[in-house]
């Protein structure tokens, strides 16, 4: 028998139909490096207009211990810092980097020597020790690549022997999505070494990679990848969404659950994502700073565009080769968690894990609530989603604390469910920050 | 016979018992209050709207009693005259406050600012801003799901269905603020009546340039500066590429809403004809 989490969940169509192999992006002429590109606070610029960068450097520090550095994706020169829009129409600070055709010419060799000769050779270094690997994570700027975008370093430190277990989280739950799926396919073995690299900086004794059971592929090379390691185990778990979620995943794989309003490290565990765990690798073992992730690009196009793209941070997505479909709704993310993009000419970030392109699909008008209580047969959380989406219509924010609508994590199954087509989670999400 | 006598005398024991407890306990328990307060909250309007920054009538009540004057303190519902009244219950000075009413900062009608986006989420002003622009291209502009007509307790805002926007009735707007603490967008703002009810505002929020701005919307403030060129009184700044006019210092003159190359100043009144002899004839 399979473990999952005990409550809730939902079974959407999966619609994995991207092809698994990474395709290498070209590198932009222009990359737009937005500042904020984590949770936490924006970065500092270190550069200044008209000054030359190169492909790798530093160009932004973290203001604080919850922020991350940023690196320049491309070798050019910086024409600008000012603000761009973000795909959801906003403006955001960004360093504009403009690359002359001899300096793209440079780069494109550097990386393709880089993914074929210089990673493929790395070997995990020994006798390095945990304080080493959280200076790499700082100094990579790695952020979780799950899509919650929380600085690494900060998870790879916790408080002496607190952390029991490390989750490596390789569920991809959400539909459409094949990222990981196609990392953990490509790059098993990298992953696994930056899992024991993690092991070493958090300091736990044994790590789980935690792989839904609708990816036999990756399963099959994460088990051969770990087959000398003893601390590592691949665990296979029963498809169901939102499983990649922290405190769903924590609950499948220890069946503990993690106490409302306090950390995963309360009860021991540290969740990390495969594609994190990969960036460790190149960071500590290549010196590889986080400028580069892959991109799935799915949906109501061509079968032969639905691919994974290597990408540059900082690439403007329209620059991906997808032809927009009519009337479409681009999202960026998964279907569940992602946010709809108005502006596709906006830049690639660190937290951009998929665009999805779905022809003519308007939600349905929202009717009434026929109190069916589907919506609380699904919370993976136990909440009531119906009454939390009625105090924020209501404008209830006291009423919404008391109901524990800090506990929602947002993963829109009662939206899912919802016989009426209620916008439940859209409601709840106001509530949550109103509330706080 | 006897029988309701002695009904009549146990009762009459009983109740003499019950009323001594009740008289020392509300002797012993007793909560002094100033009588003040509640003829000063008889004197209000009793709309509990938070106009005042209390979070009610009566503790709006109290801090006026407790504070001995009414510097600082003014419920605008129920204006001068109110507060008047209730000055003079206190025995102190009355303190003249303007009269206010809240101004839209945003003229993205249907034409000016073309729909963009088809919208299907909640029909609600914070919900549409936290997933993005909204149905048209600009970030800062009205989003029309009239959020603000929901929480005016005095039915002083409406949507005109032919702009999509708000519209303030300046006779019921107490100046309350809570349309202005609701707006996602901070588009309302709470500006002097003026004198004579004429006032002058910039009917836009757009900080992008004006290239960016002019793109999403055509009656957009693109900061070119016009407006304070034109201004006698220093009463425009411009910051950010958005234009703002201080209704302390403006004399609602009228002459920058005709300089303005997009239309987006605003005012009460019909300005005046964009004539150079006007605009000495204010100058004086």
């Amino acid at each position: 028998m399979k473990k999952t989490f005990s409550i809730g969940g939902i079974h959407p169509a999966e619609h994995k139909t991207a092809s698994p192999t990474i395709t290498r992006q070209p590198l932009p002429m222009t990359a737009c490096v937005v500042l904020s590109q984590h949770i936490g606070a924006p970065a500092q610029a270190l550069v200044e207009k008209g000054q030359h960068v190169s492909r790798g450097e530093c160009i932004a520090q973290a203001k604080n211990f919850i922020s991350a550095r940023i690196h320049a994706p491309i070798s050019g020169t910086v024409s600008a810092i000012d603000n761009v829009t973000m795909p959801n129409g906003m403006s955001s600070k960004a360093i504009i980097i403009k690359a002359s055709p001899e300096e793209h010419r440079a780069d494109t060799e550097a990386r393709e020597l880089y993914w074929q000769r210089t990673l493929p050779s790395a070997t995990y270094p020994a006798g390095i020790d945990a304080e080493t690997v959280r200076k790499f994570i700082a100094k990579a700027g790695i952020v979780g690549l799950g899509g919650a975008t929380f600085p690494s370093h900060v998870k790879a430190a916790p408080p002496e022997g607190a952390a029991k277990i490390l989750i490596v989280n390789g569920c991809e739950c959400e539909p459409y999505l094949t990222c990981d799926d196609a990392l953990m396919q490509a790059f098993a073995s990298q992953i696994v070494g930056g899992v024991r690299l993690m092991l070493k900086a958090t300091g736990a004794p044994q790590a789980v990679i935690a792989i839904e059971d609708n990816k036999p592929r990756a399963i099959a090379a994460m088990k051969h990848a770990c087959s000398s390691l003893n601390n590592i185990k691949v665990m296979v778990l029963k498809t169901k969404y939102p499983q990649g979620g922290e405190k769903q995943l924590i609950e499948a794989v220890t069946k503990q659950r993690v106490p409302s309003g306090t950390l995963p490290i309360a009860v021991g565990a540290v969740v990390n994502n495969v594609a994190t765990a990969f960036a460790v690798w190149q960071a500590v073992c290549t010196s590889m700073p986080l400028i580069e992730r892959i991109i799935t690009v799915t949906g109501d196009i061509p079968a032969d565009q639905q691919r994974n793209y290597l990408t540059a941070i900082g690439t403007p997505i329209s620059e991906l080769p997808f032809t927009l479909p009519k009337e479409c709704r681009a999202i960026l993310g998964g279907p569940m968690m992602g946010r709809t993009a108005v502006r596709l000419d906006a830049p690639v970030t660190k937290g951009t894990s998929g665009v999805l392109l779905l022809a003519n699909r308007m939600r349905q008008p929202a009717k009434a609530c026929i109190r069916c209580a589907r919506c609380v047969d699904v919370c993976p959380m136990g909440l009531e989603p119906y009454l939390l989406g009625t105090y924020g219509r209501l404008r209830l924010w006291d009423e919404a604390r008391a109901a524990m609508v800090a506990d929602c994590i947002e993963c829109g199954s009662c939206n899912y469910i919802c016989p009426s087509s209620r916008p439940i989670v859209d409601y709840i999400r106001i509530a949550k920050q109103r509330s706080k | 016979m006897q029988l309701i006598v002695y009904t009549i005398i146990l009762l009459g024991i009983l109740g003499f018992v019950g009323a001594l407890v009740l008289y020392f306990t509300a002797k012993r328990f007793s909560v002094h209050e100033d009588p003040r307060i509640d003829s000063v909250c008889a004197e209000l309007a009793g709309a509990n709207c938070g106009g005042c920054g209390f979070k009610g009538c009566r503790d709006f009540a109290t801090a006026c009693v407790e504070k001995g004057s009414l510097e600082g303190l003014n419920c605008p519902v129920s204006g001068p005259d109110g507060m008047a009244r209730v000055a003079k219950i206190l025995g102190v000075e009355p303190v003249k406050t303007d009269r206010r009413i809240a101004v839209l900062r945003c003229d993205g009608n249907c034409t000016a600012r073309p729909q963009t986006f088809l919208y299907d989420g909640a029909k609600s002003c914070r919900v549409m801003n936290a997933v993005g622009t909204g149905t048209s291209g600009c970030a800062y502009g009205c989003l029309g799901c009239g959020d603000c007509t929901q929480v005016c307790q005095f039915g002083a805002i409406s949507m005109d269905p032919a702009t999509g926007l708000p519209v303030v009735d300046a006779d019921k707007c107490t100046a309350c603020g809570a349309c202005v603490a609701e707006c996602p967008r901070n588009l309302l703002e709470l500006r002097p009546l003026g004198r004579r009810e004429r006032r002058v505002w910039v009917a836009c929020a757009n900080r992008d340039r004006g290239a960016v701005a002019r793109k999403f919307c055509s009656s957009a403030c693109i900061g070119c500066g016009k407006c304070q060129k034109t201004c006698s009184f220093g009463a425009i700044s411009i910051a950010d590429n958005l234009a703002y006019i201080n209704p302390d210092v403006c004399k609602a003159c009228g002459l920058c809403v005709s300089q303005c190359p997009t239309g987006a100043i605003h005012a009460s009144f019909t300005p005046p004809a964009k004539t150079e002899k006007t605009v000495k004839e204010v100058a004086q």
